[in-house]
């Protein structure tokens, strides 16, 4: 009991000595514009830490030019283990301790959703949201402060789905999906691009994001004798399904979703199965020859060589990286656009107005855009075919915003 | 037996102390952060009660902090009826239900023990992230439930991560008192003679099954109280925020801090808090030595700094800090008495 009341007498003091806080943008100073993001670079997902490492660089880069407005960005990032809790902790670092004017890029659906309520809350934007879930540019009214990036999974869904009912004859389509939001999102999103012929799906077969091998559920479409398999499936289940299709000697068409259809990832697969898969592209692949002499892959790896932390000559050829560049070009333009002595109401009503064209490291011809009442800035993709060992994007540039 | 007594007490009264005097000249994250490593800190004085004290061997106690966390989550989200509680008053009820799962563990935990005990245990930490996968609509899948911030209740003029400081704190200090009184008397006498002997304990009158399946109800609750905790200062629940290697940690936690040391358990606590978010820390040190030059933001780094750390803090310290504290006052005081 004492102990209790102790702590409340020294609570009161310490409360009651707080100082008031200063007026200025938190984050903004006469030389610095400071932005903060959470990551993995531990646990499961660290790898994907490395569209981190891009936004850094690519900062330093901007910086070593002059900066935006004379400011330098300073960018920390902080490792969350790809867990929702500490995702938590290293928001409210960012919002306290290091007093951010955003938080940028942040990655992983759950890690976004847990921290989306107390920044706007706090009325702290959430930039570009490191995830594809529909819900971080839809729900805007409910979330002011948040806004996409990456096309919407649904829509995705929605792209092979149509791609389907136009150009394969009697088509038969089995799905193996993650059985969570993600997988449930594309599932969604593809038997609304079928539309009436969404029949056409016999059989669909789901797994849990913990379970050892996909080989079983692999077995079971297989027997539904479909033409077309979508494989929406996430890292080494996606490595997994491809290995089973080979093992058993099915020849369907394939659709892998982007998030697993790294050209790393998709050199190591039976190249039998993964020939003529077919999956869906927006930013440029520094592992695909198609961009070997290309201005943008050309200048993100001489700043990456220059300006990023300890790389390797891997990293030069790696896409997250160039994602995280793409995001960090858009940042900086909306930087620019939220004028000369930015506010968080600035910057997000730029991050609301965008309308930028030759984003270097995305697709030439994309033109990201956003409105106070469309928050999907990325929404025009190719599609794209494996062969020979590299992505060769085919058709023209499709659109992928929700309507 | 008697220097242990005052050396106890005296650690008590130091803890207390610091506790209420801290927040006055910390910021207010790094009081977020000391919550949370208060919350670990809970959870680990119930793995001493069980692991410490009675011997069992628990690899799933991150599955009990969830219970805890899930049982907050749903009673202030969902609600009872359509009544929604006050995330504050649910802690309790969230311990209960922790500890009623923890007795139900204990059950086969009469006839398992070691290694196999291990393996169940971990098995339920395996398991159980699946259920809010299978009960979607009640526990929200991986989207999980979002919780209201919490806010000091009562008008209390104190920003949110003092009060989760204090409430932590206050919380973790009753329940320290509580362990240790129960780690002193009878029921701690039996437990430590099951774990010495189990064979000796019971021709001695001690009640196996009792006291075995007890220490595990016991152990449950404190990690539903922490695991409620937890869910309230994040204000989210997913299967993620309880992952499997967070059981593993609460080990590696009791292990730094000493079996059977209740209050070495605050640096196991501290520890495993720090070497999980402070990797960037730690490796500014390491970077001192020579030839070394680790950057703790490449991917993949900050999990070797963690393993590293523990390599060296268990060669340094294999009884732990508690044993090591001990150790140094054991000494003195042995040596004072034997002088007088």
């Amino acid at each position: 009991m004492r102990v209790i009341f102790v702590c409340a007498i020294v609570a009161a003091v310490a409360v009651s000595s707080a100082g008031a806080r200063p007026v200025a943008t938190p984050g903004v100073s006469s030389t610095e514009i400071h932005l903060g993001s959470s990551v993995p670079l531990s646990g499961e997902a660290a790898i994907a830490g490395n569209v981190a490492r891009g936004i850094e660089a690519y900062f330093k880069y901007v910086n070593d030019k002059g900066g935006v407005f004379g400011r330098k960005i300073t960018f920390t990032y902080l490792d969350d283990g790809y867990d929702p809790g500490r995702a938590v902790t290293n928001t409210i670092r960012l919002i306290q301790q290091e007093q951010v004017l955003a938080v940028f890029s942040s990655l992983g659906t759950s890690n976004n959703l847990a921290v989306r309520k107390l920044l706007n809350d706090a009325k702290v934007p959430q930039l570009y949201v490191s995830s594809g879930a529909t819900t971080f540019g839809r729900d805007y009214k409910k979330y002011p402060w948040t806004i996409g990036y990456i096309p919407p999974y649904s829509e995705e869904g929605a792209l092979y789905g149509r791609y389907v009912v136009k150009n394969i004859k009697r088509p038969k389509v089995a799905v193996l999906y993650q059985n969570d939001d993600y997988g449930r999102d594309l599932l969604g999103g593809l038997k609304r691009g079928l539309g009436s012929r969404v029949s056409s799906i016999v059989a669909s077969v789901g797994y849990d994001p913990t379970s050892a091998d996909v080989q079983p559920q692999v077995t079971q479409l297989k027997a539904s004798k479909a033409n077309v398999l979508m494989v929406f499936a996430f890292g080494k289940f996606s490595l997994q399904a491809f290995n089973a299709v080979s093992r058993l000697g099915w020849k369907p068409q394939i659709f892998v979703n982007d998030v697993s259809s790294a050209s790393a990832l998709m050199a190591i697969v039976p190249q039998n199965a993964a020939n003529g898969a077919i999956s869906i592209v927006f930013g440029k692949d520094p592992a695909a020859p198609l961009w070997r002499n290309d201005k943008g892959i050309r200048l993100f790896q001489s700043i990456l060589g220059k300006y990023g932390s300890s790389v390797n000559s891997r990293d030069l050829k790696d896409g997250y990286f160039t994602a995280g560049m793409a995001t960090a070009y858009t940042m900086v333009d909306t930087l620019k656009k939220a004028g000369k002595n930015p506010t968080r109401q600035s910057v997000m009503n730029a991050a609301t107005h965008l309308n930028e064209k030759g984003n270097p490291f995305v697709l030439p011809g994309i033109v990201i855009h956003t409105s106070p009442s469309s928050r999907f800035p990325l929404t025009q993709v190719r599609l794209q075919r494996w062969s020979g060992n590299a992505w060769h994007p085919f058709g023209k540039l499709i659109s992928a915003r929700p309507s | 037996m008697r220097s242990r007594l005052w050396l106890g007490l005296f650690g008590f009264a130091l803890l207390a102390l610091a506790v209420a005097a801290l927040p006055r000249f910390i910021s207010d994250f790094r009081a977020r952060e000391l919550a949370i490593v208060g919350m670990y800190f809970i959870a680990l004085l119930g793995l001493s009660i069980l692991t410490g004290y009675s011997g069992q061997i628990s690899l799933g106690h991150g599955a009990f902090m969830a219970i805890g966390g899930y049982t907050t989550a749903v009673l202030s989200v969902n609600g009872v009826y359509g009544h929604q509680l006050r995330a504050l008053w649910t802690i309790p009820i969230a311990g209960v239900i922790a500890g009623l799962a923890g007795l139900l563990v204990g059950l086969p935990a009469l006839r398992l023990s070691g290694l196999y005990l291990a393996l169940i245990t971990f098995g339920i930490a395996v398991s159980f992230p699946q259920l809010p996968k299978k009960f979607d609509h009640f526990l929200g899948g991986t989207t999980g439930k979002i919780l209201e911030l919490p806010k000091p209740p009562f008008g209390l003029a104190t920003t949110t991560n003092n009060w989760m400081y204090y409430l932590t704190w206050g919380i973790a200090l009753v329940l320290l008192a509580a362990a240790w009184l129960l780690v002193r008397g009878k029921a701690g006498r039996a437990l430590k003679a099951i774990r010495d002997s189990e064979v000796a304990a019971a021709s001695s009158g001690v009640d196996l099954a009792t006291y075995k399946t007890l220490a595990f109800g016991i152990s449950a609750f404190y990690a539903g109280v922490a695991g409620s905790l937890y869910s309230i200062a994040n204000a989210y629940v997913n299967p993620d925020v309880f992952p499997i290697v967070l059981s593993i940690y609460l080990v590696v936690g009791l292990a730094v801090g000493g079996l059977d040391s209740l209050l070495g358990l605050v640096a196991g606590a501290g520890l495993i808090y720090f070497l999980q978010n402070h990797a960037d820390t730690v490796a500014r040190w390491i970077n001192y030595l020579p030839a070394l030059n680790l950057d703790p933001k490449q991917p993949g780094i900050p999990s070797m700094i963690f393993g590293a750390v523990l390599i060296v803090v268990m060669l340094l310290l294999p009884t732990g800090v508690g044993g090591l504290v001990r150790h140094l006052f054991g000494s003195l005081t042995t040596r004072l008495y034997t002088r007088s």
